[in-house]
């Protein structure tokens, strides 16, 4: 995972006076999952778009595979797939003659893009809905609409906006797995989402965009790790956790007695947990269970940027 | 041999952005059948009541002939209503994201614009071809040649009045901008022609007869009238046919070229009011 797909370089995007994304810079390595997490506006579908070359930088660069989106844009269109966050149909197109319009548009001959469009329709479950009119389908099935146009594209970046928004639970696992098989077969994977489970279970690594700049990037691993105390260990005593327990304990974060049963909010958890056992036990306290838990994402994401969005609440 | 499968790529590209705008057709049917309604009109009851009520003779006509004038003023206005009228599909394209998701197919942005600039000529040719055939018949004037290269003269206009729209529509990106100008410029560019009246009588009206010398429908319908009864209209058209038929050539080159333009340097998605 060394060679770089995509590189964002100060990259400024601004609409009038509002600036939907701030100065940003960060590299996209081929063959990864790389999810763009954010609250609503704050600036990841502009920066999607701009990759796809839809949006023109106001300044800086996005690079793909070392062309750039100001001054070679033929050349990253022809690498670059997207399915758009609001499926781009009007009501009186079909499914089947949108994508089949689209499979020879990417580049498949007349018989080839009928058989690549029958089976990716057959697959999603949308050959039964082939025939009808776009307005006639629900929100669901005009996102696997969307997404099939990527899937049949193969595209060596495929650009997905929220893909999984409005679509069942079902339907949901299974656009995941058809997406790893994208990755599988040579795609770089970029996916923008608000559902902290999608990011989780899909992204390799994340970039936390709030109001136009990246906040946290890194690996699930590494963004948890970002969180002060994030880190929870439960433990169970065989006794009631008294003074002195308490004093033990603290020497390794934040500590919170309940009985017989102790909370630690510490970094690095199942490091600390170690040493955490050895004090108590050379302190003669029985453990009966000691449980290491790791901050949701959602605590992450609402670590950096929860606390400001109340700020500008209140 | 790279340059000849460039070509052929980005003939691939305008040959699927015509068949875009083909299988979008349906939707404008209604639209289309209210024109063909008023178009109906005017060659059945309102024509031949102008043509009574012209004074004919004093240009050199009969009353037929000016029957036939009006004819294919009215045919040039439709079909300039009617491909104008692609300003609404292209800002309910805009709306919907269409035109986002054109933005980002593999294909370079000067091919699309002349893509979706042909593809929408055709189609609006499309519309006005019975209307087309209706004036043929009415005139009485079947020789093939010419049916042909009046089709390919309102083709070629019609492209570049769709390159025209899709410039100025995609820039002001403003259903209500798109709708007024688009209705001015209806309403302005078909009265300050030759659509009902021949340049030999504007010629009384200055300013009213510079306008329509240099108004693009003066020039395809005084073209067509000349393809269909060169002696009888000779005298009181614009100019000559090859001044007017350079004129839709270089109308047709230059607001594709602009369309070219300033969709590949200027367009881009969002933003639409």
């Amino acid at each position: 995972m060394t060679e770089k797909a995509i590189e964002i370089i100060n990259l400024v995007k601004k609409f009038g006076n509002f600036v939907a994304v701030d100065n940003i810079s960060l590299t996209i390595y081929s063959g990864e999952i790389f999810g763009l997490l954010g609250p609503n506006g704050s600036g990841k579908t502009t920066t999607l778009l701009t990759i796809a070359t839809v949006y023109k930088p106001t300044s800086g660069d996005v690079r793909v595979y070392g062309y750039s989106v100001v001054s070679d844009g033929d050349k990253v269109r022809k690498m670059v797939g997207i399915a758009f966050q609001e499926p781009k149909a009007l009501g009186i197109d079909k499914p089947y003659d949108l994508l089949l319009w689209h499979a020879k548009v990417v580049g498949y001959s007349g018989e080839e893009a009928r058989k690549v469009v029958k089976d990716v329709m057959e697959d999603l479950g949308l050959w039964e809905h082939r025939n009808k009119y776009f307005y006639q389908l629900s929100g669901g099935t005009r996102k696997k609409v969307e997404i099939a146009k990527v899937l049949i594209q193969k595209p060596k970046v495929a650009i997905f906006d929220e893909p999984t928004a409005q679509v069942d639970v079902v339907s949901k696992h299974y656009l995941w797995d058809k997406i790893k098989e994208l990755k599988e077969e040579g795609s770089t994977i970029i996916i923008a989402t608000n559902d902290m489970f999608e990011a989780e279970r899909m992204c390799e690594r994340i970039a936390i965009i709030y109001k136009g700049k990246v906040k946290a990037i890194g690996t699930i691993k590494e963004l948890k790790d970002f969180v002060p105390l994030g880190d929870t260990i439960e433990l169970e005593l065989a006794s009631y956790a008294d003074q002195h327990v308490l004093d033990i304990l603290s020497r390794f974060g934040k500590v919170r007695g309940l009985g017989n049963k102790v909370l630690i909010y510490v970094n690095r958890g199942e490091e600390v947990a170690i040493d955490i056992i050895d004090a108590l036990r050379r302190s003669g306290v029985k453990i009966v269970r000691i449980m290491v838990k790791e901050p949701s994402l959602d605590d992450v994401f609402f670590y950096i940027t929860g606390a400001k969005l109340k700020e500008e609440i209140s | 041999m790279i340059y000849m499968s460039s070509l052929l790529k980005d003939l691939r590209y305008i040959l699927l952005l015509v068949q875009w705008d083909l299988m979008k057709i349906v939707r404008r049917v209604i639209f289309v059948a209210m024109r063909s309604t008023w178009f109906v009109i005017q060659v059945v009851f309102f024509g031949p009541v102008i043509a009574q009520m012209v004074n004919a003779r004093g240009i050199g006509l009969d009353v037929s002939s000016y029957y036939n004038f009006y004819l294919l003023g009215i045919y040039t206005s439709i079909l300039f209503t009617i491909t104008a009228s692609r300003a609404y599909d292209i800002a309910e394209e805009f709306e919907e994201g269409i035109i986002e998701y054109q933005l980002s197919l593999p294909m370079n942005r000067k091919i699309l614009a002349l893509g979706r600039a042909i593809g929408s000529g055709i189609a609006s040719t499309l519309f006005t071809l019975p209307m087309f055939l209706t004036v043929i018949i009415l005139a009485k004037e079947f020789d093939l040649l010419t049916i042909a290269i009046s089709i390919v003269s309102a083709l070629i206009f019609s492209i570049a009045i769709s390159g025209f729209v899709l410039t100025t529509t995609l820039s002001i990106k403003s259903s209500d901008a798109t709708d007024i100008i688009m209705g001015v410029l209806d309403a302005i560019l078909i009265r300050l022609s030759t659509i009902f009246y021949p340049a030999v009588i504007l010629k009384n009206i200055a300013p009213y007869y510079y306008a329509a010398i240099i108004n693009p429908l003066s020039y395809l319908a005084d073209l067509l009238r000349i393809f269909y009864s060169f002696e009888e209209f000779g005298e009181i058209v614009i100019v000559n046919p090859e001044a007017m038929a350079s004129y839709i050539l270089g109308l047709f080159i230059g607001f594709t070229v602009l369309a070219m333009y300033v969709i590949e340097k200027k367009i881009e998605g969002g933003g639409w009011r």
